[in-house]
């Protein structure tokens, strides 16, 4: 903006009629418009987060027309990065009549969260246990840095070597290389020591009271997965990526699938997914789909033929009271000779299992039901309750009560394998919002580690 | 059993606060008079003094008890707007005597807070739906209430994909965390109070 036109505009605010004050403090009043002109945008409160990342978000700068929407908008913007608790906007007076100087006031959260958090045991395994940590704004940036472990030490009775499971991911969901529109980058690392039972029935006689004689496959992991996206509408992701993993395996008979000896597993993946949900927490509109494609091949370099296709929907609804429902879906194939960690596991997708199969810890089996399946099917439904909000450090907290069918076969048309006695699972849990992560305290769990 | 307790409470999303005031039939209208001072506390004069406009929305509804939907709602919207070089707070209140607005001036913090929080001779419905039957009243105020359509303007997918998408699936865990991203309460600045009469009902012409 020319000076002239700012002296032209300090005119026209100065030019105002001012209010006339009346008895007990109020006069009628005209709606004559305001017109003030933005002479510095400041921000304060930014301890962590670089002025230049923030102004990146802003749609009102230096020399504008003060345009209250835009402010909005643009704090709206930034709440919603993830990177605040809280984003305040005022004006102070400029340096002359018609002139003002808006303040962006950011309180700056916690970023540093807590992503997973396992303690389980299994009759072969009597405890184990990992933990995971999720900085959701590294160096202030906006890109998150995650790292998470679970632990099993050696197989009780054993001098075999520990069980272990590490994972570090990257992901930067704005990446901006020039002018070139912003893409999402990710990047994951993955380090597994494992075992798993190989014998077929997983209740077999080879287990009773001896689980050190059990025949069992051992396999190592290593490898990682780079991937490339964009945001194709502001709900919609798509992205591209390469997995390489060297694998290790022992030679067992009757365990699950995997090559023995050293091998390699190379394959294209693909993801699209479009989430509409109004709260990660508490949904109670919206949807989320989520499609994945795998692809393994010894034309990009690996040992693996085989392709993986998982589809993920979920719906919200508000209900009378508050309430929430969710319904859910999930379907999954696989076809060809994947390994077994790239086929399903059902217990990873139940509430609970009767039976000895139990939900993998960052891939990590415990039990001693190693089946994995190239079918899955699965839905559910999910009525939350809340509970308060405004909490102090538990800002909200919900009451889950869900149920869930679930299908899965090892291959087409074998019938459905029994990782649990019923299809059917139940969920009560209590989820918690709180400053250093979302937690949820299941009974559906707890009945898994006992049945 | 232990989910009892926790179902009791449920449905407590908003504290409830005794709505103070009278209540009175005029010229066959059911006419409210009542002091939301709670909804504005002293500090609320720094964000309505931000020199940009502000939204006091207030809702006040007439149900029947036990909880049926409101027979009776009445809206008044009010944008409070503190000019800094002027130094007084520009006032437009919708409402249904004024759909197009109705324009005021406060010189005071004090003027407008009491103009605000003392809601005087709202006419909420006629008496005559008011029958042999037992009502209550409720006035919800919500300060600067973000509408969907702003947040559906400015979201975006930003969170990583879910632990779901993992291959083998999400890790699982008694107590399983993952990150939040969306908007919450302290991040807009919205602020919402609720409050409700006691019951009563319409015998003779007066309220009881």
């Amino acid at each position: 903006m020319s000076p002239l036109s700012a002296a032209l505009l300090a005119l026209l605010a100065a030019a105002t009629p001012p209010p006339q004050s009346g008895g007990e403090g109020q006069a009628e009043a005209s709606a004559a418009p305001r017109r003030y002109l933005v002479e510095r945008v400041v921000l304060e409160g930014l301890s962590r987060t670089p002025e230049s990342l923030v102004r990146r978000y802003l749609l009102v700068g230096q020399g504008d027309l003060l345009d209250e929407e835009r402010v909005l908008l643009s704090r709206l913007r930034l709440a919603q990065r993830g990177w605040f608790s809280r984003v305040e906007t005022r004006l102070e007076r400029g340096s002359e009549r018609g002139r003002v100087v808006l303040i962006f006031k950011f309180t700056e959260r916690n970023t540093l969260l807590v992503s997973d958090l396992a303690l389980g045991a299994t009759a072969p395994q009597p405890i184990y246990g990992g933990f995971g940590l999720s900085q959701q704004s590294l160096l202030g940036m906006g890109m998150e840095l995650s790292g998470a472990f679970v632990y099993g030490g050696k197989p009780p009775g054993l001098d075999a070597p520990d069980r272990f499971s590490l994972r570090g991911s990257f992901f930067d969901p704005d990446l901006r290389v020039g002018r070139m529109p912003p893409v999402i980058l990710g990047l994951t690392v993955l380090w597994i020591h494992g075992e798993e039972f190989a014998c077929v029935d997983p209740e077999c006689s080879g287990y009773e009271g001896n689980y050190a004689g059990a025949p069992r496959l051992r396999y190592s992991r290593a490898g990682g997965e780079i991937s490339f996206g964009i945001r194709p509408a502001p709900f919609e992701r798509l992205i591209a990526g390469f997995r390489y993993e060297r694998l290790g395996a022992t030679a067992a008979t009757g365990g699950p699938f995997i090559r023995p000896g050293a091998s390699s597993l190379c394959a294209l993946t693909g993801l699209y997914e479009r989430d509409t949900r109004n709260d990660l927490f508490f949904p109670t509109e919206g949807s989320r789909l989520l499609g994945q494609i795998t692809f393994g091949s010894r034309a990009f370099g690996g040992d693996y033929e085989y392709s993986r296709y998982l589809l993920q929907l979920e719906t919200d609804f508000g209900m009378p009271r508050g309430h929430a429902l969710r319904l859910s879906a999930t379907a999954g194939a696989v076809q060809g000779e994947a390994p077994f960690f790239d086929r399903f596991y059902a217990a990873d997708h139940a509430y609970f299992s009767i039976g000895p199969a139990l939900g993998r810890a960052l891939e990590l089996n415990f039990s001693t039901d190693s089946r994995y399946d190239a079918l899955l099917l699965v839905g559910g439904a999910e009525w939350g309750i809340p509970l308060w909000q405004d909490g102090a450090f538990f800002h909200r907290g919900y009451l889950a009560l869900g149920a869930r069918a679930l299908w899965s076969a090892e291959r087409p048309r074998a019938g459905r394998t029994a990782a649990s006695r019923t299809p059917l699972s139940a969920e009560a849990a209590l989820r918690l919002d709180t400053p250093v992560g979302m937690f949820n305290v299941s009974l559906g769990y707890a009945l898994d580690v006992f049945l | 059993m232990l989910l009892a307790p926790l179902v009791a409470v449920a449905g407590l999303a908003h504290d409830v606060a005794p709505l103070a005031g009278d209540l009175e039939i005029k010229d066959g209208r059911l006419v409210a008079g009542f002091d939301l001072g709670p909804a504005f506390p002293p500090d609320l004069r720094k964000q309505l003094g931000n020199g940009l406009t502000n939204v006091v929305v207030l809702h006040v509804t007439l149900a029947p008890v036990p909880g049926e939907e409101p027979a009776a709602v009445y809206v008044r919207e009010t944008e409070v707007l503190y000019d800094v070089w002027e130094e007084t707070y520009r006032v437009t209140l919708r409402d249904p005597g004024h759909p197009r607005g109705h324009h005021l001036t406060f010189a005071a913090w004090e003027a407008l807070r009491a103009f605000l929080a003392e809601v005087r001779q709202i006419d909420v419905a006629p008496a005559s739906i008011l029958g042999d039957r037992t009502w209550v009243v409720s006035a919800r105020v919500e300060v600067n209430p973000v509408s969907q359509e702003l947040l559906d303007r400015t979201r975006e997918l930003i969170a990583n994909p879910a632990a779901g998408a993992r291959v083998g699936g999400a890790s699982r865990s008694v107590l399983g965390a993952m990150a939040s991203y969306l908007l919450g309460k302290g991040a807009t600045g919205a602020d919402v109070h609720v409050f409700r009469s006691r019951p009563f009902s319409a015998r003779g012409g007066a309220i009881r």
